[in-house]
């Protein structure tokens, strides 16, 4: 489909809150005050498995200031998007894993919570733990569960996660050869800037929340149904939102737990995750242990691959758990069957495409093996294997895998500077690697209201919530273009759930798709208005007519023109235009953006140290809305890539099952050092069912990157590293061999 | 405690910020400093209580005296008591760079700094920035060039970035990137915050 000019979308677009942002006058959740309120802080279990026998909080109840205390015992809530296989509660008995909260503290002050926190007496009976996923598997582990410690809990959900098509017996006879591996990689915290705190006060059976959430109706929707209120005596409010990455998404047990403590206290409470809190009391990404077998041609064509793993989801099941590395390949014969597992650890869950960078880290880094093994360029080998069919039989809406190839291998030189692995000498090694990426690019449910006041001026109402990605900016853009007005003339009103219509939440970068078509929607529902109004005073009929940069013309002759606020001067309130929308794919097609990244490395013969010393990350995300903030989403992307693959990874002392590094700085979470640039491009591609033909942008980048990074440290060391993260120290080790 | 010196005003002149009562913190603000009769600090009325002091301290080029906490960081009283909430607290332990202010010209963590630390101290946040509408040029390169995505530790790598302008008006990339490494972003938009900084060196 050729693309139409656009007047607004494509370019390279300032945010619309941008002075907000850097004056400091945004308004993020942790900023609000209000008369009386208290702060609170929780109380963490110290144990990783532990049936609390009594909570005695007499004498925190008797420190001045302490107005509300919350605990297992006397609070009965549950968090329903805590728990996918379980019935999770907001304190929970028995604790299952060191930092399961226990109880929650309402004070004058955050000192004086501190302060309350030290003097309640819990008595624990310790039950016996397990750390380790596959440990947790065999008959013998303790168990967390009732049924065991693969993650059937309840039955809601199935485990494990099984998936295949074509014949795999088939396709491994087809194989001249067949590699077998395994590839390891950790939790990793999302680690967000804004430590996760929330608001909450009751106007008698009207409760506001406050929140700082990914998604302010799905949060209504849980917080309404943990506390059993209707829906509209519940509001969330978001304005502004310090990120979150998938671990903000919905509600959380603390938008509850404040509920509850200002509920208790007949006061506001805010309650406020300390940074160690935010490390251990939500989630991180899964880790896993994956297992591959990969049948293959001479010329190194797949014929098979099947998958076996396990994910370790720490002590409650949030999420899904499942592994999805292999969607950027043409697999005809597939089998998948990964085991979410439950051990005493921190809980993993949705971080930034949540099955993606790990499970691409592993698949591009057996391909990339086997085609070092085969004596193929790897460039050859991921051209020849890229996605043509989704699942083995759907077709992609757009595919522009190839070109993100192409021009990403252009762009970095790889056919002057790709040399056999192994190959550099010297004290600074030389190495390029690549890796594909993607993300499911859907189709649902959103809804949007526009208000054109007289001034021709617009109101444009959505639910959304900006996390950082410029999903505001990119709504007023899509309302600007749709509507045929200047995007200076658009107010964007987001983020309450008293004023704003539905929103899916900012998450699986949706928001553009599910929201931006309501506002397309919606938008024609004004013009039809428009039209209506305007027809007398051009003379014409309203189908006549058209609207571009605010000017109301005639199609067959532009000259007869008329200012918009002109043409709709007989309004006198304003014209309002909404719309509901919900597409589904039509019986075999599927939506998928792709992504080709390449980067170059050095890696210190003596350290152990590698520099990234060029990153080019190419993507097939469909027509652009917003140059800048979509460039932008790539090149963090990619640094939360180069985090996990280089550095993060939680650490868990056994003898204590305790986390031993939950802050910033024993995280090791890149800073400024460690990001070169990233040089981005946008291939050339035009989704049909796409708003303008947009796909998705948020979630792709991240997903190359670990296994971009960890095929360019094997080109330059010949050495494959198996395990997240590639240290200094493992890099020594395997190149002094 | 804290020595009483220069102005004063009696307690009943404190402008309670909302809420606070409890708490017994209060801010004055800088009319009420050169109200006529503020000077003389009575004793007894300004004692204040066990584990507070007063701070005098010139925020933004106002002046302010405030009660605080001796347990109090200069970021929670920036936020709290004085209510300049553009400082963001991201990990309250030193590590993030988040709440950066700059203090006497230089750029520091105001979550690692206590605020009886703060006598006499001229601090300047992302709040005095701008002049009325008109944006300092560090803070119109941060939106031309997407600085913020989040948006979170947007005010400390714009302080951080500051104060190496205000110290080296034309540096390197390299020196930028050293200057803000101190502030993490976990968007992941470095290049973008380095970018902005350097096109501020070049738009003064």
């Amino acid at each position: 489909m050729a693309q139409k000019e656009f007047s607004v979308v494509g370019k390279a677009t300032p945010r619309i809150d941008g002075f907000e942002r850097v004056t400091g006058k945004a308004e993020y959740t942790g900023d609000v005050q209000l008369p009386g309120m208290l702060y609170a802080r929780v109380l963490r279990s110290p144990h990783p498995h532990a049936k609390i026998l009594s909570i005695d909080t007499s004498k925190a109840e008797k420190l001045p200031g302490v107005k509300s205390i919350v605990h297992s015992f006397n609070t009965n809530v549950q968090w329903a998007s805590g728990g996918l296989t379980q019935k999770r509660m907001i304190f929970n008995n028995p604790v299952r894993y060191v930092g399961d909260a226990v109880a929650a503290v309402a004070a004058t002050d955050r000192y004086i919570a501190e302060d309350a926190l030290e003097l309640i007496e819990v008595k624990y009976e310790k039950l016996p733990y397990v750390l380790d996923a596959a440990e947790a598997l065999k008959p013998d582990a303790p168990k967390i569960y009732p049924k065991g410690n693969l993650s059937v809990g309840d039955g809601r959900v199935t485990a494990p996660i099984r998936e295949q098509w074509g014949d795999l017996e088939k396709g491994f006879k087809e194989a001249d050869k067949v590699f077998e591996d395994t590839y390891i990689s950790k939790h990793v915290n999302n680690a967000q800037m804004e430590r996760r705190v929330s608001v909450a006060k009751w106007d008698g059976a009207k409760l506001t929340v406050f929140a700082s959430t990914q998604g302010i109706s799905n949060a209504r929707g849980d917080i309404a149904k943990a506390l059993d209120l209707p829906l509209s005596r519940v509001r969330v409010v978001c304005k502004y939102m310090g990120a979150g990455f998938g671990n903000k998404n919905q509600a959380q047990d603390y938008d509850m737990m404040t509920a509850v403590l200002a509920k208790a206290a007949g006061q506001p409470v805010k309650l406020e995750f300390t940074r160690e809190d935010d490390f251990i009391g939500m989630h991180g990404r899964w880790a896993s242990e994956q297992r591959y077998k990969v049948g293959v041609k001479k010329d190194g064509t797949i014929t098979a691959v099947e998958l076996n793993a396990i994910t370790n989801m720490g002590a409650y099941r949030k999420q899904s758990g499942d592994l999805t590395g292999c969607d950027f390949y043409n697999i005809p014969n597939y089998k998948k069957v990964v085991s979410p597992t439950h051990t005493n650890t921190v809980v993993a869950a949705n971080y930034r495409a949540p099955a993606y960078p790990q499970s691409v880290y592993g698949f591009a880094s057996m391909l990339d093996q086997i085609a070092f093994d085969l004596g193929i360029n790897p460039y050859d080998m991921f051209l020849k294997n890229r996605a043509r069919l989704a699942k083995g039989k759907n077709q992609f809406s757009s595919n522009a895998i190839e070109a993100c190839i192409v021009e990403g291998a252009k762009k970095i030189g790889w056919q002057e500077k790709w040399h056999p692995a192994g190959a550099s000498k010297g004290p600074k090694l030389h190495g390029i690697g690549m890796a594909l990426g993607g993300y499911p690019f859907r189709l649902g449910l959103g809804a949007a209201t526009i208000r054109l006041l007289p001034d021709a001026t617009a109101h444009v109402i959505v639910g959304v919530v900006d996390i950082g990605t410029g999903a505001k900016s990119t709504m007023a853009i899509i309302a600007a273009e749709a509507l045929g007005i200047p995007l200076d003339q658009i107010q964007l009103a987001s983020g309450d759930t008293d004023v704003t219509p539905y929103s899916i939440g900012e998450s699986s970068s949706r928001t553009t798709s599910f929201t931006g078509t309501a506002v397309i929607a919606a938008a024609e529902d004004v013009r039809k208005q428009i039209f209506q109004v305007a027809a007398p005073e051009l003379e014409a009929k309203p189908e006549e007519l058209d609207l571009k940069n605010g000017i109301v013309f005639l199609k067959s002759d532009p000259g007869q023109k008329m200012p918009l606020a002109k043409a709709i001067r007989k309004v006198e309130s304003e014209i309002i235009g909404r719309a509901t929308t919900n597409p589904t794919w039509p019986e075999g097609i599927d939506g998928k953006a792709f992504a080709a990244h390449f980067c170059e490395v050095e890696v210190d013969r003596f350290t152990g140290q590698v520099r990234l010393t060029r990153y080019v990350a190419a993507h097939d995300c469909g027509t652009i809305i917003n140059r800048l903030t979509a460039t932008s989403q790539v090149k963090g992307g990619v640094v939360q890539g180069i985090g996990m693959a280089f550095t993060e990874e939680l650490l868990i002392d056994r003898p204590t099952a305790t986390p031993i590094n939950p802050n910033y700085r024993d995280a090791k979470v890149p800073t400024h050092l460690e990001a070169p640039e990233i040089e981005v491009i946008f291939v050339d591609s035009h989704d049909p069912y796409g708003p303008f033909g947009g796909k998705c942008v948020g979630e792709p980048p991240i997903t190359p990157s670990v296994g971009t990074i960890a095929n360019a440290i094997f080109n330059a060391t010949g050495k494959r590293f198996k395990e997240l993260p590639i240290t200094p120290d493992k890099i020594l080790r395997a190149i002094q061999v | 405690m804290d020595e009483k010196k220069g102005k004063g005003v009696s307690r009943r002149d404190f402008l309670k910020r909302v809420g606070a009562g409890s708490v017994g913190a209060a801010v004055i603000s800088k009319g009420l400093l050169d109200a006529p009769g503020a000077d003389a600090y009575p004793t007894e009325a300004v004692q204040p209580a066990k584990g507070r002091s007063i701070v005098s301290l010139k925020v933004n080029g106002k002046a302010y005296r405030v009660e605080v906490q001796h347990r109090q960081t200069l970021a929670e009283v920036l936020r709290d008591e004085i209510g300049l909430t553009g400082t963001r607290i991201g990990c309250d332990r030193g590590e993030c760079g988040a709440c950066t202010v700059i203090i006497d010209g230089r750029n520091m963590y105001s979550c690692s700094q206590l605020a009886v630390w703060m006598n006499g101290k001229e601090i300047l946040t992302v709040e005095g920035l701008a002049k009325g509408d008109k944006l300092d040029p560090i803070q119109q390169a941060f939106i031309d060039h997407d600085g913020p995505q989040c948006g979170f530790c947007t005010s400390g790598q714009i302080m951080s970035g500051k104060a190496l302008l205000m110290r080296n008006p034309s540096p390197t990339e390299a020196q930028a990137r050293r200057a803000l490494s101190g502030n993490l972003c976990r968007c992941g938009n470095y290049n973008r915050e380095v970018e902005a900084v350097l096109a501020a060196a070049k738009a003064r």
